[in-house]
Order: structure tokens, then C-alpha cells, then sequence
């Protein structure tokens, strides 16, 4: 077997692109290179989509080339073939921006980056559909080793949580949501509308035109457009199986390009919720991409440690129970311990309008958890909470990840901790 | 120009009362570090995993579960402080009066069941699931799982519930709607 060479991997991202001559010679409406990416489309989709250009595998391997061609020398300058305003700002003019200069200053990126990538990862694909002009590319690569190093922190921090929660705290760190806070945190301004004529540091999308959402995970499998239809598969088994994205979620698949989209019923599932908060989402996917692969894996994984795993999340408040008494009682029966039994440690004011009691959970002569409340059952269900909670954010501290072991004077990999999951009731 | 008119709690002319005294609390220190009498009053964290719930691998189990034989054999550590609660020391809350703990008896028979179902398709209303679990001596739960009432029951039941729903009032079903949200809350762990 052929050893893959992981560091090849993308590495045409790193072609300088500063001539817009093969943009010029190249019309507009070309689609998309990634094939895990998935093109959202709207009112104005001109373009043809992705499966078109699979099924046509002929007029498919020239394109994939062509894109990743270097611009030759001798070539018509942009000014000749120049028939109207380019879409995005021309990449010779960031050097000489001065926001640019300054968020790339503030983030402390390495003199590796040089700033036409920058601000190449300000440029969303619904202001240049071009792959070699916008940030689509950088912001695959950025979101795989975001939700990578997100994903193994998790699971290696909080061995016993829930699929669901997982799902929720990976959506907590790496989201949309989330990641549009650290842009607007970075200050980040987005530009009225993009155009040649912007300044090339400010974040420039269009909401009206079509996009790039970054939400697949592997590969989409083919059942899913079925289970989509007849809408199965929602359920927790079915999100672990059929969710598309590293948050369980299949909305991927609602956008597939095999819908027509003319058909007004699955137009409104095709378009973007939040365009602001996506295109935000893919600046700073693609400023991770570009930090992978001008400064290698080590400095991602700082720069994703440092940005994003260092926000807190509190990840107590995501849970919702439905009957916790008998999940503890389920959990102490699978764990070979006694069975839970609730105690009174102490109360106040029982004949009054605002009694509190405490009440623990004990098994055997060990206490799992406690809580006050204002009647006996309330604080008896509260109190089982607690002690579900404590077994599920069980941290065993500060562990390795799989990722230390890249290094060159790695200790050997130990296992990780990994509960066997969670509690069926 | 006459002066508008101002309330005026205290006639200037007059000495208002005297401000309250400052309140004399108790010495809690001696010199200049205060002592903690006691800490303050707080729910316990569920980051704190308790010691049941460390899987073996964990070092904290081992670390904890020396102190644990320490206290049981009574060589309790002569410089560390003796407040520690650990479970083997610590007093457990007793049980209530009427604490029982329900055990599963099984004592239905195959035969028994089948009779339960022809008493509850006979008459529902004289051989409810209460009247049935005290004939058969086992759970509501288990005659519910057994036996299933006829359609025309359940309509029947249906339509007594909702004629007593109707008599209340706005008072009682708002304190019925507010129930469900705080059983919401409460689950969701934001009580």
C-alpha cells in the first residue's frame, strides 16, 4: 500500500494566486472544487450544480486541473481581458491595506502567513464563486482540524458524555455561532457589499447569492436522502448514523443538489438561515486552514487551542432529563451498586409557605448527590440530577490526546478512558 | 413670588430622628486574621465526581481509597486535621418512617392474568385498576400493563375528565399550568 502523504494533502493551497488571469479566462460561473462542500442554493442559482459535473466525468478531470493551474507567464494582462469590475478586491492590493495589516498584527499570526492569504479568507464564495479567489478551499481544511481537535479534547476531557450533549458542546465550540462570536471578537467588520473597489480587509459576502455551508463530516451516506424524505431517521441513533455534520445534524442533505430548484417546496429548506454568521464562520474556518498550512500542524493545534477550546462552555446547563430517578436507578443496577435511595439531610419551614428541604441520594453509605428544593419530590428529582450529572461530567483532568503522539519525542499512545455509554432507561 | 410647595418630611425648624445606630456585630476575629466560624452555605458542584462514580483507572480512587481503610481501621493520621468526610466517618441521614423499599413480588399467576382481563372486559367501571391490583396483590402498573380497557371506556373516562376540567376555575388552571412549567424547569435543571 502506498504510504499518503499527509502533508501533500491540499497543499495547492499554497499556490500564490495573484494573477486573476485564469479567473478572467474562466467564466463565472464555475462551481466548486471540494466535493465535501455543499453549495446552498438560492433565488439566483445560475450555476450548474455538483452532480451535474460528476455524472459528466469527462468535462470533470480538465476542470479539476485547470483550477489548480499556476498562471503562466506571458499570459493577457487582466487589464486586456478585463470586461467588467472583478468580483473581489485584486489580491495585489493587500499589501497595501491597512486593516489587513492590523488583523493580522492582532491575531499574532506568524510571518508565514502572508497577507493575500488573509484576505483571501475574507473573500466568502458568494462574493467570488471563483475557488482560487475565495475562501472555500482554506475553510474545508480550517473546519476538518477545528472539529478534529475540538472533537478529541471532548471526548478525551469528558469520556462519559451523552451523544446528544456531545453533539451540543461540539456545536458549543465549533459552531456557527460560535465561531461568528470569535470573528466579531477579532474585529472583523464585513464590507456593505463586496466588489472590486472594497478594501480588501473587510469581510466580504453577498446573502443574496449562493454559498458554501461547512457542514459535512466524512461522506454523505446514500440513504440519507431517502431517510430525508420519509422523514426517519430523527432520532438519536439516526443523527449518530445519518447526521452528516460533526453536530449530528443532517441538513446537508436537505441541500443536496439533486432537488430541483424551482420547486417551491424545497426551495425553503435550500436556503441559508444566517448568511452573516456563515460567512463569518468561513473567515475563521479558513484562517485555521491557513495557519495549518503555512505554519504546520503544531501551530494549528495551538491556534484552535488558544481561540477556541479555551472558551468556556458550561456544559452542566446543557442537560435535560425526563425521568431521573429511574435513570439513576438504571445506572446504579448497571454498575453493580445498591440501589439509590433518598434521604432528608435537613429542612426548614415545613409547615410553612416557603419550606426547603435537602435531600441526598445515597447507594449503600456513599452520597452521589444532593439538592434543596421547595418540596420533597422536586428536590428528590433535583437531586437525582445531580448525580447524573456528576456521572456524566466525570473528567479524569488534564489527559493526552491522540494528537500529542504526532510529535517527534512523543511518549506511547495510552488508551483514554472511554465509558462504555450512556444510560438506557 | 410665592415658594411652591414642598413635603417636607421634617419641619426645618424641627431635629429629625437620629440616625439608626450602627449595628454591633459579634468579634468573629482574634488579631488580625479572621477565623471562618463556618463556610459559607452552597450547593455542591457536579464537577466534584463522587468517589463511587471514579472509574478504577482513575488515581484519584486509589488515593481516596487509602484514606478510606486508614479511617475504618482506626489509624486515623495524627497531623491531619480529623473533620474530614469521608462516608465511613460521616453520619447518614436516617431513613423515613415510612421509607419501604418496593420489592417485586411476582406472584400472578398465567391463570390469574387471563382472569383479570375477563374481569376488566366484563365491567370496567366496578373492576377498575385499582380494585384489581388490591384483588391480585400487585402494582396498578402491572394491571395497566396486562389488561387494556375497551374503547368506549377510555372515551367514557375521557369525557369525565374533561366535564372536571371544565368546572375549574381560572385560578386552579392556571396553578395547574404553572405546575407543568416548573416540573419544565425542574428537569431542565434551571429551578
Amino acid at each position: 500500500m502506498k504510504r499518503l502523504r499527509l502533508d501533500r494533502v491540499a497543499s495547492q493551497l499554497l499556490a500564490a494566486t495573484t494573477s486573476p488571469a485564469a479567473r478572467l479566462s474562466r467564466p463565472s460561473s464555475i462551481s466548486r472544487s471540494i466535493p465535501q462542500t455543499c453549495r446552498h442554493a438560492s433565488l439566483y442559482n445560475t450555476q450548474p450544480c455538483q452532480r451535474r459535473h460528476q455524472s459528466t466525468a469527462a468535462s470533470q478531470a480538465p476542470l479539476e486541473e485547470e483550477l489548480f493551474l499556476e498562471p503562466q507567464d506571458g499570459e493577457p494582462t487582466p487589464e486586456t481581458l478585463r470586461g467588467g469590475p472583478l468580483p473581489s478586491p485584486h489580491p495585489s492590493r493587500a499589501a497595501s491595506s491597512a486593516k489587513l495589516a492590523a488583523l493580522h498584527a492582532r491575531l499574532s499570526l506568524s510571518s508565514k502567513i502572508p497577507v493575500e492569504t488573509l484576505a483571501r479568507a475574507l473573500v466568502d464564495p458568494s462574493a467570488d464563486a471563483h475557488p482560487k479567489y475565495n475562501n472555500a478551499n482554506l475553510a474545508y481544511v480550517g473546519s476538518t482540524v477545528l472539529h478534529y481537535y475540538a472533537s478529541e479534547s471532548l471526548i478525551a476531557r469528558y469520556p462519559r458524555l451523552p451523544m446528544s450533549i456531545l453533539f451540543t458542546a461540539m456545536k458549543g465550540y465549533a459552531g456557527n455561532p460560535a465561531l461568528h462570536q470569535v470573528a466579531r471578537a477579532w474585529g472583523v467588520e464585513s464590507a456593505a457589499a463586496p466588489g472590486e473597489e472594497v478594501d480588501p480587509g473587510l469581510l466580504q459576502f453577498d446573502p443574496m447569492k449562493p454559498t458554501v455551508v461547512m457542514n459535512k463530516w466524512g461522506y454523505v451516506r446514500a440513504e440519507t436522502i431517502e431517510s430525508q424524505k420519509f422523514k426517519s431517521g430523527k432520532g438519536l441513533s439516526g443523527r449518530v448514523v445519518y447526521g452528516s455534520n460533526p453536530f449530528g445534524e443532517s441538513s446537508a442533505a436537505k441541500a443536496l443538489p439533486n432537488f430541483e430548484v424551482d420547486d417551491g417546496r424545497n426551495t425553503k429548506t435550500m436556503l441559508l438561515q444566517n448568511a452573516p454568521a456563515n460567512a463569518h464562520a468561513n473567515f475563521v474556518r479558513a484562517v485555521i486552514g491557513a495557519v495549518h498550512m503555512h505554519c504546520g500542524r503544531d501551530a494549528s493545534k495551538n491556534f484552535v487551542k488558544s481561540h477556541f477550546l479555551s472558551r468556556t462552555l458550561d456544559l452542566s446547563n446543557l442537560f435535560e432529563f425526563e425521568l431521573p430517578t429511574r435513570e439513576l436507578a438504571r445506572l446504579c443496577a448497571r454498575e453493580n451498586f445498591e440501589a439509590p435511595v433518598a434521604r432528608l439531610e435537613s429542612e426548614t419551614g415545613r409547615l410553612s409557605r416557603t419550606p426547603v428541604f435537602v435531600v441526598g441520594i445515597y447507594s449503600g453509605r456513599d452520597k452521589l448527590g444532593e439538592a434543596p428544593g421547595p418540596d420533597l419530590d422536586s428536590a428528590r428529582v433535583a437531586a437525582s440530577i445531580n448525580a447524573l450529572k456528576a456521572w456524566y461530567l466525570y473528567s479524569p483532568g488534564q489527559v493526552s490526546v491522540p494528537s500529542d503522539t504526532f510529535a517527534e519525542d512523543a511518549a506511547p499512545w495510552k488508551p483514554a478512558y472511554v465509558d462504555i455509554g450512556e444510560i438506557i432507561s | 413670588m410665592e415658594a411652591r410647595p414642598v413635603l417636607l418630611l421634617h419641619p426645618p425648624h424641627q431635629e429629625g430622628p437620629e440616625a439608626p445606630a450602627a449595628p454591633i456585630f459579634p468579634r468573629l476575629w482574634r488579631g488580625s486574621r479572621p477565623h471562618h466560624l463556618q463556610p459559607p452555605s452552597a450547593a455542591p458542584s457536579v464537577y466534584h465526581t463522587p468517589f463511587k462514580f471514579l472509574p478504577p483507572s482513575d488515581p484519584r480512587r486509589q488515593a481516596q481509597l487509602s484514606s478510606l481503610l486508614r479511617g475504618s481501621t482506626g489509624l486515623a493520621p495524627t497531623a491531619a486535621p480529623t473533620n474530614s468526610t469521608t462516608p465511613t466517618e460521616r453520619e447518614i441521614p436516617a431513613l423515613g418512617e415510612n421509607h419501604q423499599v418496593p420489592v417485586p413480588k411476582f406472584n400472578v399467576t398465567r391463570e390469574q392474568v387471563a382472569e383479570m382481563r375477563a374481569l376488566r372486559a366484563a365491567d370496567p367501571t366496578k373492576w377498575s385498576v385499582v380494585r384489581l391490583a388490591e384483588k391480585f396483590e400487585c402494582s396498578k402498573l402491572f394491571v395497566m400493563i396486562c389488561c387494556k380497557a375497551s374503547a368506549e371506556h377510555q372515551a367514557r373516562e375521557r369525557e369525565r375528565k374533561e366535564a372536571i376540567k371544565a368546572r375549574w376555575g381560572p385560578i386552579r388552571s392556571q396553578a395547574r399550568e404553572d405546575r407543568k412549567k416548573r416540573r419544565t424547569l425542574l428537569l431542565r435543571g434551571e429551578l
